[in-house]
């Protein structure tokens, strides 16, 4: 009976609890949670796989990832929240999106029991790139919507932008 | 002087110190005087809002309301006076950083003297002194950008 009972406390806490990353950009901080997160890689480990992405309108993407025959755009954390410039060391691949997310560096790791919705006062853009604020250890933190790295207009330029820069080499391709 | 605030009536109002100047704000609005907790911020792009607070286990947002009223921001603050924000979604608490302690007054409500003010309802005559009485939902909509801008074109004309 004793047991049975601990195991359904420990069930209880699972299910509201969430683990997430902690990471930081330009010195501040932001969680994720982790079943966003695919994979971590440093960015010299990237370097090679990596192409060069030329798109003016979307200045915080500047390169494209070839993974499993999918074109993962690489966003500069710091350029999308508008924080002063640094040198990312870390990418974040993120999991059922396209997207990749340079980070200057990984925290820890949390667990956090709930999430406050983003206060209406906050009626800006941080309403698509946050899911709400945590409390951890005396700081609020931003959670981090995934999706909200990039809006289905971005995708579709930049989709139109690599498909460009493929073409002519394709067209190569047909010539030869 | 969250009792006195609940207990007061309809021409109440709460005098508070921002830099060396005075508003008012209706006290119906007012839930409390909180002491100068650390500010949390973040990236974000709404205007006015410096960051959050935590008050009683609630994240509540602050406002850099000297930004609009004296048309810089006060470095220099003692406490949070909290108050709700209408939304369409509901009433949100609101902190604005105070410069010193608050007073609750009863006094009649006059026409404002610059009618072109959205976030100035009218004034308060306490004694010598004229206190403008703060809209605090037209206050916290204002945008500082232009504000500021309006502030530097009258003081040229």
């Amino acid at each position: 009976m004793k047991i049975a009972a601990q195991e359904k406390g420990k069930t209880r806490r699972a299910r509201h609890s969430e683990q997430v990353i902690l990471f930081a950009v330009a010195n501040r901080m932001f969680a994720i949670a982790a079943a966003a997160v695919q994979e971590i890689r440093s960015t010299d480990s990237l370097a090679v796989s990596a192409n060069e992405i030329d798109h003016s309108e979307i200045l915080k993407v500047r390169h494209t990832l070839e993974r499993s025959h999918q074109t993962y755009y690489v966003v500069n954390a710091g350029a999308h929240f508008g924080l002063p410039v640094t040198r990312p060391t870390l990418v974040l691949i993120l999991r059922r999106l396209r997207v990749a997310v340079l980070v200057d560096r990984i925290e820890r790791m949390a667990e956090i029991v709930s999430i406050h919705a983003l206060p209406l006062a906050f009626a800006g853009e941080e309403r698509r790139w946050y899911r709400g604020l945590t409390y951890i250890d005396d700081h609020v933190i931003p959670v981090i919507q995934p999706s909200g790295f990039l809006t289905t207009d971005e995708f579709r330029c930049l989709d139109r932008a690599t498909n460009a820069i493929a073409a002519p080499h394709l067209a190569g391709a047909f010539q030869a | 002087m969250i009792a006195e605030i609940q207990s007061a009536g309809a021409n109440t109002y709460v005098l508070l110190q921002l830099a060396s100047r005075r508003f008012a704000l209706r006290s119906a609005i007012v839930s409390e005087l909180a002491p100068p907790v650390r500010l949390h911020t973040f990236p974000h792009t709404s205007p006015l809002v410096s960051g959050v607070i935590v008050r009683r286990g609630r994240i509540v947002p602050v406002y850099d309301v000297a930004s609009i009223l004296l048309g810089r921001s006060s470095s220099v603050h003692r406490f949070y006076l909290i108050a709700r924000r209408n939304f369409p979604g509901g009433p949100e608490a609101s902190a604005i950083p105070v410069s010193g302690e608050c007073e609750l007054v009863t006094a009649e409500l006059q026409e404002a003297s610059d009618s072109s003010r959205p976030c100035i309802s009218g004034q308060l005559l306490i004694g010598d002194e004229s206190i403008e009485v703060l809209n605090f939902d037209a206050l916290l909509t204002s945008d500082p950008a232009v504000h500021n801008a309006s502030r530097r074109a009258e003081a040229q004309s």
